[in-house]
């Protein structure tokens, strides 16, 4: 495991990377408190909003993660959007 | 420059500093003796305050414990002047511990009195450090009350950084910030195997200023044994990191100390390696 760890970097399991997710959703939820289901009913509404507009949305994929900044903390989506397989007006 | 820091006559007084962290035992009065120490041995006025109150620790960690006669709370209820309870360094003549009192609860002091009397400290000392108790309640408030600067001290592990988040709060809430940070009891190795939180993850997460950074060192053991400051041995890894600190808190434009990973041969070879791999 640690062999592994040396050689290609951190691993996404190792348990410093796990404490880090750990807080940071802890410290998130001190500041704001933005408990996780609070944070899946904004990603909801998010995309409810969204799809008004723009209806190639991918609901599930959408990423909304808070993270910190030297002078204020961020709100971040990601909103991915479907590609048409086909360019549309072609014909 | 803040007005708390001209005296009437128009002279630059000392900078009051408070050492704090939110969770107990991660190093505070370590670090507040070993700062206090390092300061003086460049020559600068240094009073150490311990503002524990109840819980006096202080004096025991720099081998002062028995020329303690009146203590902090003496002072602020008037039965010591500040100058007979103050109590100078063995080795080093600018150096002055303001004991704390053992017999009395945080109650003793409210916050207008430790503004008073660091008012009275920065008078007479360029760096007036205060050794804070751990924990958000009033013994950290009067702590703070009369700050120019806060240094919050945490180690790399998921309580003691969440509760110096709390505490980054509650400074820029009483206007004492920005708080600098001091990353004690750092194990190189278990870094480097990704099983500790490592400075980069800290700093993320709680996105303040680096003061700097102490690796885990059995010389801080043996110094608070002996009642000496760490800093005494400057061959020793915590001693070096804490001559850092004080350079950098005095001004003084070096870097971070960067602290070598004391690893085995084996481990080494194995890091060269995934070095060239990446
Ligand atoms: N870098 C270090 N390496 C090894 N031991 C350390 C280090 N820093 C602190 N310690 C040890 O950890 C213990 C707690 O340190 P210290 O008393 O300075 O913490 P504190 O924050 O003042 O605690 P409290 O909240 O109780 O006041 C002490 O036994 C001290 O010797
Ligand atoms: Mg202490």
């Amino acid at each position: 495991m640690s062999f592994f760890n040396g050689l290609f970097g951190r691993k996404r399991d190792s348990s410093a990377e796990l404490a880090k997710q750990r807080l940071l959703t802890v410290l998130i939820d001190d500041r704001y408190k933005l408990t996780p289901e609070m944070m899946a009913q904004l990603k909801a509404d998010l995309a409810e909003v969204l799809q008004r507009y723009l209806p190639a949305i991918d609901a599930e994929q959408i990423e909304v993660t808070l993270s910190r900044g030297e002078a204020h903390d961020l709100l971040k989506a990601d909103v991915p959007l479907r590609r048409a397989a086909e360019p549309p007006s072609k014909r | 420059m803040d007005g708390k820091r001209l005296s009437v006559s128009g002279v630059i007084m000392g900078r009051v500093i408070t050492v704090t962290s939110g969770k107990g035992g991660v190093g505070k009065t370590t670090t507040t003796a070993n700062l206090g120490t390092a300061l003086a041995m460049r020559g600068a006025r240094v009073a150490v305050v311990d503002a524990d109150i109840g819980l006096r620790n202080l004096d025991v960690v720099m081998g002062l414990e028995n020329r303690i006669v009146y203590d902090l709370v003496d002072v602020v209820e008037g039965r010591a002047r500040l100058r007979q309870a103050l109590i100078k360094d063995k080795r080093l003549p600018e150096l002055c511990l303001l004991p704390a009192a053992q017999t009395r609860d945080k109650d003793a002091v409210n916050a207008q009195q430790m503004i008073d009397l660091t008012q009275q400290l920065r008078a007479e000392f360029d760096f007036v450090l205060i050794d804070s108790p751990a924990g958000i309640e009033a013994g950290f408030r009067n702590a703070i009350a009369g700050a120019d600067e806060v240094i919050i001290v945490t180690t790399p592990e998921v309580s003691a950084v969440r509760d110096a988040d709390r505490i980054v709060g509650l400074i820029e809430a009483a206007e004492k910030g920005p708080a600098s940070l001091i990353i004690n009891r750092i194990k190189p190795r278990l870094v480097s195997r990704g099983e500790m939180l490592s400075v980069e993850d800290v700093l993320e997460l709680l996105a303040i200023s680096l003061l700097g950074i102490v690796p885990e060192d059995e010389t801080i053991v043996i110094a608070t044994n002996r009642g000496e400051a760490a800093v005494y041995d400057p061959n020793s890894l915590a001693g070096r990191a804490y001559i850092n600190i004080a350079q950098r808190l005095a001004g003084e434009d070096v870097p971070v100390m960067a602290i070598p990973d004391q690893q085995g041969v084996l481990d080494r070879l194995l890091s060269l390696f995934g070095r060239r791999r990446t």
